[in-house]
């Protein structure tokens, strides 16, 4: 969508099309209420198209907020992003530095410029294993955090340095210090004590550079029945919003599908309709 | 239990003139009194439907969505974002997808506009996703036909022999069908089973976890023992028969070979875990439990508890993590697979495949062993 022209007008169009799709789809309110992204093939870009693998990062940068301000404006409300996995710490010294600088000045990008965040309310959210980090990246995370901390109306997850594992071990730790009789400990506890807790469950999970892997990223949220997985073949940079939009529209038209498949099955049905059955279709109809 | 009945009523109807899918005699298979077919209301409920009417029902189902959807207009909606809150308290904010319409006052003109703007994009959407199944459908038609093992464990083993590598661990989701689609009711899925069983040894696998999300598998081990033992003999001939060993995680629990053939120790070929939901997020709570019971005895301490401890915990409660998970559905959905296991496991699926076929299995090889797959994409 970012491709240059020289038609006048031409972003006003593009724009205004983007406006309309994701109003759209709102219409249709089956928009995924939770996204998360495995933004993988920044380097490999790079390494293709001959530029040095710093410009690749950007590049994957903008990408990523521009996908983000579709999935905003169409009504995603969380989208959580895999900046840094706890295993990358094994990499080399000098390249966990230049990740880690990376990452420090895209937190500040986010909020600094605060174009994104301002204009959607996006509260912004680091979440993962924080002790790991140095002392002034921390200072950079609590500030951006305390920033948008009043924003309500979206969520940006930025899971650094994270890995799946250790947030369900995280969680588990929590209910265990926290004392509960042993008879409250359900999975209904340890979802909420996860860092994604309180948020709204992840219904689409989205991997670019054709790695049908989930790499420890969101591992409990992501195995639920009825979570989509896009695993994609474009590498990250590459996809932009145009991919994105189709990938909701398609979210969206399944969806719809399957939310009221049940219940025309059941008026479809003869005799054999039981309780059960109703109230499960009742808690579909909830979120038609 | 009156639903199960019924069924079990109706697919000897259904079947009348073909062979049965469910027989009425096999009493012991869970031992229950009544109905002789008797599987748990979950998976009962996902039997009905099936492909009969699909393309009526399809269409009736998306243009419902489109129209005949009132939460919006603003008289009700506030009314409804309560009630969704007062039910999703203990699990979410309840962020209600319709925050939109209210905060920025949107006429009802507008609300129309978009809405026909939406029926017009699912309608091309829907032309378009047609095209696209049709397609899929032959592309998996054709496959088929290219790969086919039609029974004989050489021909599986020399579609093997050319990968360069081929995974220690092999995982799958099955699903239980509705009864009146090709392959439904516990038949298919027992049949599905033991096919991906004798698959798997032929290939040279020896680790092969099943997973359905009920648990059907784990209910009629009898059933399943006794059908892996008959497509064995059908691959490999009676006479030489390979031994297997099924292993139950959740009830610590192994069967070996058929039922009543006792339990021969020796070597066997492949090693078949069931697994169900409950191996899943519930033994993980499960666990949080136990260790919440020694934290406050004091045998215990909370700093003690690491990636690695909760690692060796479920190593042992659930079995290792596999190297590719095969499913057989249209589009992935992991539905509940144990989470902790799925950390670097590969994934493979078919686009709107709904068959479990051997096509299916040997590209997944394939597309692990590091070969392009992806034919005609």
């Amino acid at each position: 969508m970012s491709e240059e022209s020289k038609i006048p007008g031409h972003y006003f169009v593009l724009s205004l099309l983007k406006n309309l799709f994701s109003r759209t789809l709102r219409a249709s309110n089956n928009v995924p209420r939770h996204v998360g992204f495995i933004m993988d093939g920044n380097r490999r870009w790079a390494r293709k198209n001959d530029i040095e693998v710093k410009d690749g990062h950007e590049a994957g940068f903008h990408s990523m907020s521009r996908i983000l301000e579709l999935c905003y404006e169409a009504g995603v409300h969380t989208a959580t992003v895999y900046a840094f996995s706890i295993e990358n710490f094994k990499r080399s010294k000098y390249e966990v530095d230049s990740l880690m600088d990376l990452a420090q000045r895209r937190i500040r990008q986010i909020t600094e410029n605060g174009e994104l965040t301002d204009k959607y309310g996006i509260r912004v959210r680091v979440i993962g294993d924080i002790s790991l980090l140095d002392k002034d990246v921390l200072k950079d995370i609590q500030d951006a955090t305390e920033r948008t901390k009043n924003n309500t109306r979206a969520t940006l997850n930025i899971c650094f340095p994270y890995t799946g594992r250790e947030e369900v071990v995280h969680s588990m730790k929590e209910v265990i210090t926290e004392n509960y009789p042993l008879e409250e400990i359900n999975e209904g506890l340890i979802d909420s004590h996860l860092y994604t807790g309180g948020l709204p469950p992840l219904d689409l999970l989205i991997r670019t550079s054709g790695v049908s892997r989930l790499s420890d990223f969101m591992i409990w949220q992501g195995s639920k029945r009825g979570v989509t997985i896009e695993l994609l073949d474009c590498l990250w940079p590459e996809f932009g919003p145009l991919k994105m939009g189709w990938i909701l529209l398609k979210f969206a038209f399944k969806k719809s599908y399957s939310n009221n498949k049940e219940v025309i099955d059941e008026d479809d049905g003869e005799e054999d309709e039981e309780d059960e059955d109703e109230e499960g279709s009742a808690d579909k109809k909830k979120y038609t | 239990m009156t639903m199960t009945e019924a069924h079990a009523i109706k697919t000897k109807y259904l079947n009348g003139n073909g062979k049965f899918v469910v027989d009425n005699g096999n009493a012991d298979m869970t031992g229950s009194t009544g109905s002789s077919f008797h599987i748990p209301p979950p998976a009962a409920s996902r039997m009905k439907g099936g492909s009969a009417n699909t393309k009526r029902r399809t269409v009736q189902a998306i243009s419902k969505s489109i129209f005949v959807d009132n939460r919006n207009i603003n008289t009700s909606s506030t009314i409804k974002s309560q009630n969704d809150k007062n039910n999703n308290k203990a699990t979410t904010t309840a962020v209600s997808s319709n925050t939109f319409w209210k905060s920025e006052n949107t006429n009802y003109f507008k609300f129309t506009f978009y809405k026909i703007v939406l029926a017009i994009l699912f309608f091309m959407f829907g032309i378009f996703r047609y095209g696209q199944l049709q397609y899929n459908k032959s592309k998996l038609k054709i496959l088929d036909l290219l790969y086919n093992p039609s029974n004989t464990p050489q021909l599986i083993r020399q579609d093997v022999v050319k990968l360069n590598k081929i995974p220690s661990r092999l995982a799958a989701i099955l699903e239980v069908k509705p009864i009146g689609d090709v392959g439904g009711g516990l038949k298919g899925i027992l049949n599905d089973a033991s096919e991906l069983v004798s698959w798997t040894i032929s290939a040279g696998v020896k680790h092969l976890s099943l997973y359905d999300y009920d648990g059907v598998l784990q209910k009629n081990t009898d059933e399943l023992r006794n059908a892996i033992y008959e497509h064995l003999s059908i691959y490999y001939g009676p006479a030489n028969v390979p031994n297997f060993a099924i292993r139950i995680p959740h009830f610590n629990k192994v069967l070996y070979n058929k039922k009543g053939q006792g339990d021969i120790k020796s070597k066997v070929a492949i090693e078949v875990s069931l697994l169900s939901n409950r191996d899943g997020r519930e033994t993980i709570v499960d666990l949080t439990r136990t260790m919440a019971e020694l934290c406050s005895n004091k045998e215990l301490n909370v700093d003690d508890i690491t990636v690695d401890l909760v690692d060796t915990e479920l190593k042992q409660l659930v079995g290792q993590e596999p190297d590719l998970l095969l499913y057989f559905g249209p589009s992935l959905d992991l539905q509940g697979y144990p989470p902790w296991h799925i950390r670097l496991t590969e994934f493979f699926w078919e686009e709107d495949n709904n068959q479990v076929t051997y096509s299916v299995f040997i590209r997944g090889l394939k597309q692990y062993a590091g070969c392009k797959v992806n034919v005609g994409k």
